[in-house]
């Protein structure tokens, strides 16, 4: 109905649409905006394609599209803010599959005329999409069930990974040419089916090797990947639109990834490798200093009564709030305390929770202004001025040990000091150790207050209390 | 090893160089502990406390000085202590080795180790065994006592029935440990309190302990010398500052000062026409009288009045509350010698690789060790914190130079190799997805942290681009081709709408603060 040139028009300004979405997110003003130049430019993308390009078969696209769009808009409104991680790895791998969807069906396309090196790069394109899709689509997976513990977080090391991997490197590279031989003569399907198959298995083991505490960074190397995809997809179709917005995605997850990698002053190789708080694997012992102390325990009255007389209060939040689902409860107790005219603020570490920026979104929800919510870097300073921190389900994050033991798997970790202000109460259910399986000193600390329990059951006998 | 406390003989000294609680901590060390008779008394510490924390009671000084491997005083020895002192004793006190040399060549004669709590140096690490800190912060409090002993008024203002009191106004002259402690005190008791230091740095401090900074309209001349101390500063600047001071006397009730620049005699801050601006009944406490005073008029050691003004001298505030600086004192020392004791066995170990311990040990067998050698990493603290800030050992990896270099050469040759082989169509596309990426970097730099679970969202959504893949290929003839595409047709729409509008549901979720 409408012409190419068209066409490539209105990708250029979807194109730019995307762009305005991405960096619409440098603020929470703009960010709203931002969204909706992003469904624009999706919006402007989808018609110019099935204006121009689609020919027939408009029933199937039409039932597909509002099918599709339909179960993401349930899902969508209902999903809880907790289970954001799960849902945003779980749409990674739709992406994935899509992928490996679109390459088969590249592959089964045979009205395109390409020969001689155009047709070699062809094939090349399409089998490194569907190997990329492939992995991206079953590693996604498994990091979804890990996420919403369908299977237990922790990291699950093969035996001999290392020569595994390079031998599955081996044999994708030798069907990948095997794959280019035969599809040249027409066939090819074998290959590109155990390719397919072997790419899935890779994806598994992948995301099976990372521990719980490594999530935040698998999440964003997924997202990545998702982009790449895109990319690798776009190449597979000569579709520049494919291209830029693949490569919006991946360098976005590629610095998510930096950013968290950084937060945990691991490299991504180390990530990669897996093996960070494995089962039973290796237990961490400090040079001969057994981190074995008497805990002052405190009850939900004396909270409060530490609350009421503090002018500062820092809360900081970690996993274990999202798992109580506390979030409301640590909302409430901060607008009664600030209504009482104690500053209150929060202090987020970047890897806090299992998703980048998943500890602001829980905030959000339960209406805590976002104002008064900061960045690690931003408050690590005023600790000394802190009356009283609330820690409320974290631990390897407000561990002492990542500065002052050399030996400790997390050291060198920046952390929130929380132990510099005046008295720091951790709100935890037991005394078991965080997610890299080391013993946090900070419960021993003269100036820390425990309280067992259910954070959100203790947070609501504080604020009944106050 | 035995420890040695004997009674303090400088003249109105009522400090002891261990409490009670303390000698139960030197025998847990390893160490046993001998006091002489009444060495407390004076400072609120019994003879039966001693014995009861383990102390043993020693009748006279002599008996204590041939007992002790190590004596613990508060003051310099007087001559008949240094006398008593014999080769292999170690003497830990106030000791002021660049006042006194006669007392450290004694000292070093009689092949005594000698440590001088008052050249411990100023790190964070040796923080909690700044004695001169410690009596710093007795003398900025009870300066405050002292002078409220002696101004006729309350600090606090009042509205009473018999009137209104207006409340008292303090400026406190430089904000060392006590001065800051002066300043705490007096905010505590009411008065309104201004404070003036000449290193700009010590302004936040100041405020945080609720008094007002005095800006000196001036050009920038920083203040801080070596070590947290104050220097001297130029013709002008002084000029500048005594402006101030004469205005500001023309107003106050109490005047702190707090100056003194090491190895300096105080500089003069108040003069005596000042002095006579100031109203009757107003005090000046002069924490520098030691040093000759910072107020032209002080007499050293003494309250006198002037022009109606009482103007304290006393060089003994630590002594006057001798519980409390005992008690801080003693903690002092007990840091240095669990520093000094390692292996807690109650052998003290002489460390002079320790930067603590070299620094402050004067003369150790038969030499001067005074003044040490300049530290190989000067300290810092530029900006003295009254509280220790350790630095947070964020270990920082180091990157070789060449990783990002071979990075680079490997890329570029990539890129040729492809060039010299791909046909121009596919170089195109390689254009486009650098670019696109040089242009994603920069835009996704800025997300704001808060914002990056909604960045991953919305990724989700606009990854599903990929949804124009199957676009390009619903329309094939072959029914397998067709049926792939709608598939992903559909999962890709799940994406679309579910990524916006979950991105959409959680950024309306964000507010300020009303």
């Amino acid at each position: 109905m409408i012409n190419t040139g068209v066409v490539s028009a209105a990708y250029i300004a979807a194109m730019v649409l995307f762009i305005m979405d991405l960096s619409g997110l440098s603020s929470q003003q703009t960010a709203r905006r931002g969204n909706w130049y992003g469904i624009a430019g999706m919006v402007v993308a989808l018609l110019a394609t099935i204006l121009g390009v689609v020919t027939n078969n408009y029933l199937e696209l039409i039932a597909a599209l509002i099918v599709g769009g339909g179960i993401g808009l349930v899902v969508a409104r209902h999903v809880q803010m907790t289970a954001m991680p799960e849902l945003i790895a779980l749409l990674h791998s739709f992406v994935g599959l899509a992928a490996v969807l679109v390459g088969y069906a590249k592959f089964g396309d045979t009205s395109s005329q390409l020969i001689g090196i155009d047709l070699t790069i062809h094939h090349i394109e399409i089998y490194v999409g569907i190997l990329i899709g492939a992995v991206t689509c079953s590693g996604s997976l498994i990091a979804f069930a890990k996420l919403s513990g369908r299977i237990s977080g922790k990291a699950l090391v093969l035996p001999g990974r290392a020569p595994f991997t390079l031998g599955i490197l081996i044999v994708l590279i030798w069907f990948g040419w095997e794959f280019v031989n035969q599809s040249a003569a027409g066939g090819g399907i074998l290959p590109l089916l155990i390719m397919t198959a072997i790419a899935l298995i890779f994806g598994i083991q992948l995301v099976m090797a990372i521990g719980g505490a490594d999530m935040t960074v698998v999440i964003s190397i997924l997202n990545s990947l998702s982009g790449w995809t895109a990319v690798t997809t776009g190449f597979m179709l000569n579709n520049d639109l494919l291209i830029v917005i693949g490569a919006l995605v991946g360098a976005g997850g590629a610095i998510l990834t930096t950013i968290m990698c950084r937060a945990m002053n691991r490299s991504f190789v180390t990530v990669l490798v897996g093996g960070f708080g494995s089962a039973g694997g290796k237990k961490y012992s400090s040079a001969g200093i057994e981190e074995d102390g008497e805990v002052t325990a405190i009850t939900a009255k004396e909270t409060a009564a530490l609350l009421l007389e503090a002018k500062e209060v820092m809360i900081i939040p970690g996993y274990g709030m999202a798992v109580a689902k506390a979030q409301q409860n640590v909302a409430a107790l901060t607008s009664t305390l600030r209504a009482k005219g104690v500053n209150v603020r929060f202090g987020i570490h970047p890897v806090a929770g299992r998703m980048p920026g998943h500890m602001n979104v829980l905030l959000a929800e339960a209406n805590v202004p976002y104002d008064i919510v900061f960045a690690m870097d931003e408050i690590n300073d005023d600790f000394p001025e802190v009356d009283v921190s609330l820690v409320i389900g974290a631990n390897d994050i407000v561990n002492p040990s990542a500065l002052d033991e050399p030996n400790s798997p997390i050291a060198g970790m920046p952390v929130l000091t929380c132990w510099k202000g005046k008295v720091t109460i951790v709100l935890k259910r037991s005394m078991a150790t965080g997610y890299a399986g080391v013993q946090n000193p900070l419960f021993f600390k003269e100036n820390t207050r425990m309280l067992f329990g259910n954070a959100k059951d203790t947070l609501q006998s504080v604020l009944e209390v106050l | 090893m035995k420890i040695g406390i004997p009674k303090e003989l400088h003249q109105g000294e009522r400090r002891v160089a261990s409490t009670p609680e303390v000698v139960a901590q030197l025998s847990k060390l390893g160490f046993s502990v001998a006091v002489e008779t009444a060495a407390g008394t004076a400072a609120s510490y019994t003879d039966d406390a001693y014995a009861a924390a383990g102390g043993e009671i020693v009748a006279s000084a002599k008996e204590l000085w041939a007992q002790s491997d190590i004596v613990l005083k508060v003051q310099a020895p007087e001559n008949n202590e240094v006398t008593s002192l014999r080769s292999g004793q170690t003497l830990i006190s106030f000791l002021w080795p660049a006042q006194n040399p006669d007392l450290l060549k004694q000292l070093t004669e009689r092949g005594v180790t000698a440590i001088a709590m008052d050249s411990i140096p100023r790190i964070s690490r040796a923080q909690e065994m700044d004695a001169r800190s410690s009596m710093a912060n007795v003398s900025g409090y009870r300066a405050i006592v002292e002078a409220e002993e002696h101004f006729g008024r309350f600090f606090a203002g009042q509205i009473t029935a018999a009137g209104k009191v207006p409340p008292a106004k303090v400026l406190v002259i430089g904000a060392g440990v006590a001065g800051l402690e002066a300043i705490g005190t007096a905010k505590s008791l009411g008065a309104i309190v201004r404070a003036f230091d000449t290193r700009p740095e010590v302004k936040e401090q100041i405020e945080s302990m609720g008094a007002e900074f005095l800006m000196l309209d001036f050009k920038d001349e920083d203040g801080s010398g070596e070590g947290g101390y104050a220097k001297v500063m130029s013709k002008e600047f002084t000029e500048a500052e005594m402006q101030l001071f004469a205005e500001q006397a023309k107003d106050v009730d109490i005047i702190v000062t707090t100056a003194l620049i090491p190895g300096k005699p105080a500089p003069r801050l108040i003069t005596a026409e000042m002095i006579k601006s100031m109203r009757a009944g107003s005090v000046v406490v002069d924490l520098g009288a030691e040093q000759g005073g910072n107020c032209e008029l002080t007499v050293p050691g003494e309250l006198v009045v002037r022009h109606g003004v009482s103007i304290i001298g006393y060089t003994d505030l630590p002594s006057r509350m001798a519980t409390q600086s005992s008690q801080l004192y003693a903690t002092n020392l007990l840091h240095l010698l669990a520093e000094m004791t390692p292996n807690k066995n109650g052998e003290i170990v002489l460390d002079m690789e320790d930067e603590v311990i070299r620094g402050a040990t004067v003369c150790s067998g038969g030499k001067i060790t005074w003044p040490p050698p300049v530290p190989k990493n000067p300290p810092a603290p530029k900006k003295v914190v009254p509280v220790p800030v350790p630095a947070p050992a964020v270990v920082e990896q180091k990157k070789s130079v060449w990783g990002p270099v071979v990075t680079v050469v490997i890329a570029v040759l990539a890129l040729l190799g492809l060039g010299s082989v791909a046909p121009a169509d596919f170089m195109v596309h390689v254009t486009v997805l650098v670019l696109a990426s040089v242009v994603a970097y920069m835009v996704v730099w800025n997300v704001s942290p808060t914002l990056h679970t909604s960045l991953m969202s919305t990724n989700n959504a606009i990854s599903s681009i990929i949804v124009i893949g199957a676009l390009l290929q619903i329309s094939s003839q072959d029914n397998t081709v067709k049926w792939l595409a709608i598939t992903a047709l559909a999962i890709t729409s799940i994406n679309i709408v579910g990524g916006f509008a979950v991105t959409h549901r959680m950024l309306k979720m964000f507010r300020k603060s009303s």
